[in-house]
Order: structure tokens, then C-alpha cells, then sequence
């Protein structure tokens, strides 16, 4: 298999993807926010239980391609119990890592690395930004 | 899948399976398309997005260099010999279009920027005056939004009412019911004639033919017909045709309509400005008669003369040529996606033309089509700008493969292999 095409669908995300963590709706969230990508679709919903600043639990669902399903999969998993202002910012920083060719912020362990091969496949940046996109306006509202 | 292939004989299967023999006209017919000859990610490029945009033959690509070499100019309103050139240019585009349909008249054919325009001139200058508080505008569930969203605006604009004909699970227009929701209160049917997202073919002339007995208007979509089959708008009886030029191998940014000019006659203008214009005083403006009623503003000249040449060039080798070869390529490609493990195709229409929507077990539209590329196989993934559609099968979104006449069974073969790839990825 190409490289590039190795690194998108590298085995940490098809995992991911096959069995995603958090994938339900949260009953009783305070938080809720439904994102769709008009250009093909795909629709992702997040669900957070926020006490304070603090996100007490996150989950999702999606009708969605396996790259967003495993994205949506990771941010639930990173954000929940965090400080919403951190998560803004995790957010607002994975945002911008996707879209900026050059950009290498996240330390080569990082598991949001394997988010990183939609990089060179500019079509499918959105199906990774889009869950993120999501909770940025969960929060926001 | 199998209970379909268990009713088959053995003999019918391998027929089925057997591609089919590409006419001598179209054995050179890719060569004259530059960009088939360019790679893809170090491979060959398959293209099979011609439902999205077909590609263009050297002589469209030629014809607008010409016209920007030796005959720019603007049209209608110069002395001088480029503009004489560049204006005989232009309605000489508008006659053949008025040929190549059969219209009455070449004032029967509007140029617009495409069948999404033509769609909006007609609501605005044919529907609006005339549709009334509660009275309808008919249409089907396998429409594209272009001919979904401009009736709703309508709707919004006049109280006027927007209903949707039911499909059935093969994507067959439920005709009868179709026919029984024409009534008194039916304004305009506004049917697509191949569906771009699963490729049924809608028997338009029973649906024109009762429209007709009851007074009711009639718009046809051919967007994805024109290409594909001989149309004629008089056998046909229709009141509107629209179509786009980049899906029929000319260039983007133009298209138009086909209109009776008996309602053109009645029309409003759809936008005013220069050009369409008998005179304008402070008081009071007249307009011309039609087509150039409704073209405001400097058209897409350069467009509609790579329009005429796309004309010309589908003529050189014959519509029916050109359906019978594409009407065995596409029912291969049925044939040989029915045959993959984990493919389902999404419709199973009566009579097919042009496109093949499908999905995968376990790896999404979006998935597929990133991998097919991969391999230089170029299809379209998502809702096709069919939603509804989508909802009626349960879906958010298929992969399309869409074949013109440069397509051939080397092309289907590729993109069976390529989904082998994505069926060793995702299982």
C-alpha cells in the first residue's frame, strides 16, 4: 500500500474507527451539538456533561467515514474529565495542526498523531475537524 | 445478492459478465479527450465522475482558444467585424442547441450558466406570476436539489406548495401515484429524467402526457439525459428542458433551457441590464422579444461556442450510437459490481442510464472513494446533492461511478479491482 495512504488509515485509527469509544448519546447532557459537513453529509453529534469547568463526560454519534468516527472516538476520549478551557484549546490546536502542512505541535507520541495523515489528502481534513468542530460549538452555545 | 444470481443460468451469467464491444467510432473517441491521457498517483486515470463533469474533447478546448485568439469580442452591439464574428458565433452555438433538441425554434433556447439557472428562470419568470396561495408544484423524491430548493423558495415566496412523488425501494417512481397527485391545483411538474444519484430512467412522456390532458406545465431535468440519449423536445411535448454544458462535454459556466416560446412569449425577464432591452426610458422599460429577453448582461460567449463544438462533436459520432454502447457498459458494470463480495448497489431501477450508486459493508462512501483514488479511479462519494434521496434508502451517502461513451469495460474491470483494495482494508 502507498505510504501516504498507509498513514491515513494507519492500524491505531482503523481500530478506532472499527470500535469506537464513547459512542452513544449521553441522557440528561448539558451540552449538545449536532455539526454536519454539507458538502457530503456526514453528521456528528457530541454530548458532554459539563459540571463547572469541568467536562464530566463526553460521548458521541455520527453517521460519518471511518476517519471521523475515529477522531470523534479520540476527542471524546481526550476531553472527558478535563478543564473545558484545555479542551477549547486541544481543540483550537488540533484544528490548526490538520489545516497547516508544516504545523508539528503534538510530540510524536501523542495519539492524535494518527489523526495527522489527512494532511496529505486535503478532502479529508474536514472528516477530521469535524467532531472537534462540533465540540467547539457545544461550548460556545 | 445471490437469490438474484441463483435465478440466472450459468450461460445468462457469463453473458452478463461478457464486456461489451466498443463501436469502431468510439475506439478512438479517448484520444481526442487530452486529460484521459494524464496520470493519476502514478496511475493511469480511470475516470467514472462523468455525472459530476464530463471532460472535454480537443475541439471544444480548441474552439475557445479560437475565440479568444481571433474572434473576442462583445456580441449584439458592435459594428465592427470581431463582434459581427464573435455574435454569428454565438447564435450559431444557439442553433445547433435548437437542433440538437428538435426545438420549433432557435428562440426557443435560452443560454444560461445551467440547468440549476435554467431551473431558477423558470420559477421566477414562468411559476411565480402565475401560482396562487395553496395551488402546487409537483415533483419526485429522486430529485436533485437544484430542482428541490428553488420550488421551495417559490413556495415560501407565493404560499404555493411544494409535493414530492414517492419512489419505491428499486428507485422506480411510483408512477401511478405520480399521475394521481396531478390534480386542479397543480401548477407545474418539474421531473428529473435520469436520476444523477442512482441513474433511473423516469417515463417522462406518460408523466407529460397527463400533465398535458389537465392544463399543467411541464419541466423536464435533463441534465443527466442530454448526453446519454437522443432528445426531442417536440416528441417529447414538454414545455421546459434544462440542461448543463460541462456535463455534455462542454464547457462549465453554461447551459440553458429549452422553452415553448408561446409561454417565453409570456415571461417575465429574469434579470434585467443590457442586452435584453428594446428600450429604457426613466418611465418605463421595454423588453426584447425572447431568447434575448431573458440573456442580461454579456453572456458566457466563449461557453456557448465550446457548447456548440461539444455539439458537434457528439453529433460526429451519433447519439444513438453513443446510448446503445453506453446502455451495454452500464448494465457490465451492474453486472460486475453485483458480483463483488460487500458491495451493495444502492437502486435497482427499471431502466438505467449513466450512473451506479453503491455502498460498502464496512468502509464508508468517503473511505472508498480516498482509496479508489489512490489507484486512479476517479468516482464522486456523498449525497450527490440528493438528500432526500439518501433518506429514502436510509443513507448519508453512496459511491458513484458515472460512465460517458470514452468509458469501456477496461475502466469497469479497474474499479473492481480497486474496491478489492478497499474491501483488504476495511474488511
Amino acid at each position: 500500500m502507498r505510504a501516504d495512504l498507509q498513514s491515513l488509515y494507519r492500524e491505531t485509527l482503523l481500530e478506532q474507527s472499527r470500535n469506537p469509544k464513547n459512542n452513544y448519546a449521553i441522557e440528561g447532557a448539558n451540552r449538545r451539538s449536532e455539526l454536519k459537513n454539507p458538502l457530503c453529509g456526514d453528521v456528528v453529534t457530541i454530548y458532554l456533561s459539563v459540571s463547572g469547568d469541568r467536562i464530566e463526560e463526553a460521548s458521541f454519534e455520527a453517521q460519518c467515514c471511518s476517519i471521523c468516527r475515529a477522531s470523534a472516538s479520540m476527542l471524546t476520549t481526550r476531553i472527558a474529565g478535563s478543564d473545558c478551557l484545555c479542551a477549547v484549546s486541544l481543540a483550537e490546536a488540533l484544528i490548526a495542526f490538520l489545516n497547516a502542512p508544516e504545523s508539528d505541535i503534538f510530540d510524536k507520541d501523542d495519539s492524535l498523531q494518527a489523526l495527522s495523515g489527512v494532511k496529505a489528502f486535503t478532502s479529508r481534513i474536514r472528516c477530521a475537524t469535524l467532531p472537534w468542530e462540533a465540540f467547539q460549538k457545544a461550548i460556545a452555545d | 445478492m445471490w437469490q438474484t444470481i441463483n435465478k440466472l443460468s450459468f450461460r445468462q451469467m457469463i453473458e452478463n459478465l461478457t464486456p461489451p464491444a466498443t463501436p469502431d467510432v468510439l475506439k478512438r473517441a479517448r484520444d481526442d479527450f487530452p486529460i484521459l491521457s494524464r496520470t493519476v498517483n502514478g496511475k493511469p486515470l480511470i475516470y467514472l465522475d462523468n455525472a459530476a463533469s464530463t471532460q472535454k474533447p480537443q475541439s471544444v478546448i480548441d474552439s475557445i482558444n479560437r475565440y479568444y485568439s481571433h474572434e473576442n469580442a462583445n456580441i449584439h452591439r458592435g459594428v465592427h467585424l470581431l463582434s459581427t464574428e464573435a455574435t454569428a458565433a454565438y447564435e450559431a452555438a444557439r442553433k445547433k442547441l435548437a437542433q440538437y433538441l428538435n426545438a420549433g425554434d432557435e428562440s426557443e433556447i435560452i443560454f444560461t450558466r445551467g440547468a440549476t439557472e435554467s431551473v431558477n428562470l423558470i420559477a421566477h419568470s414562468f411559476l411565480e406570476p402565475l401560482i396562487k396561495p395553496g395551488e402546487e408544484i409537483l415533483i419526485s423524491h429522486m430529485e436533485h436539489h437544484a430542482n428541490i430548493v428553488p420550488w421551495q423558495l417559490l413556495a415560501e415566496r407565493t404560499g404555493g406548495r411544494l409535493r414530492v412523488a414517492p419512489i419505491d425501494d428499486s428507485g422506480n417512481l411510483e408512477l401511478d401515484t405520480c399521475l394521481s397527485m396531478m390534480g386542479p391545483k397543480t401548477k407545474l411538474v418539474a421531473i428529473v429524467h435520469v436520476s444523477n444519484a442512482i441513474g433511473t430512467v423516469n417515463p417522462i412522456e406518460a408523466i407529460i402526457a397527463k400533465a398535458r390532458e389537465n392544463g399543467i406545465a411541464t419541466l423536464i431535468d435533463c441534465a443527466q439525459s442530454i448526453q446519454h440519449m437522443p432528445l426531442d423536445v417536440q416528441s417529447m411535448g414538454c414545455d421546459f428542458a434544462v440542461f448543463s454544458g460541462h456535463k455534455m462535454f462542454g464547457p462549465t459556466g453554461i447551459g440553458g433551457l429549452y422553452g415553448k416560446r408561446s409561454l417565453l412569449d409570456k415571461m417575465r425577464p429574469y434579470q434585467g441590464g443590457g442586452d435584453m432591452i428594446s428600450h429604457v426610458k426613466f418611465d418605463g422599460t421595454a423588453f426584447k422579444e425572447p431568447p434575448s429577453r431573458f440573456e442580461a448582461g454579456t453572456p458566457h460567449i466563449a461557453g456557448a461556442i465550446g457548447l456548440g463544438a461539444a455539439l458537434d462533436y457528439i453529433e460526429s459520432i451519433g447519439r444513438e450510437t453513443i446510448c446503445g454502447y453506453e446502455s451495454q457498459l452500464i448494465e457490465y458494470a451492474v453486472n460486475r459490481l453485483r458480483s463483488c463480495q460487500g458491495v451493495e448497489i444502492v437502486g435497482n431501477p427499471d431502466h438505467r442510464s449513466g450512473a451506479i450508486s453503491f455502498i460498502m459493508e464496512n468502509a464508508h462512501p468517503h473511505d472508498i472513494g480516498t482509496i479508489l483514488d489512490t489507484e486512479g479511479v476517479a468516482i464522486r462519494t456523498g449525497h450527490h446533492c440528493c438528500e432526500p434521496l439518501m433518506n429514502r434508502f436510509g443513507i448519508s451517502a453512496t459511491a458513484r461511478a458515472s460512465i460517458a461513451f470514452y468509458n469501456n469495460s477496461d475502466d469497469i474491470d479497474a474499479l473492481v479491482d480497486s474496491l478489492a483494495k478497499v474491501r483488504a482494508l476495511f474488511g
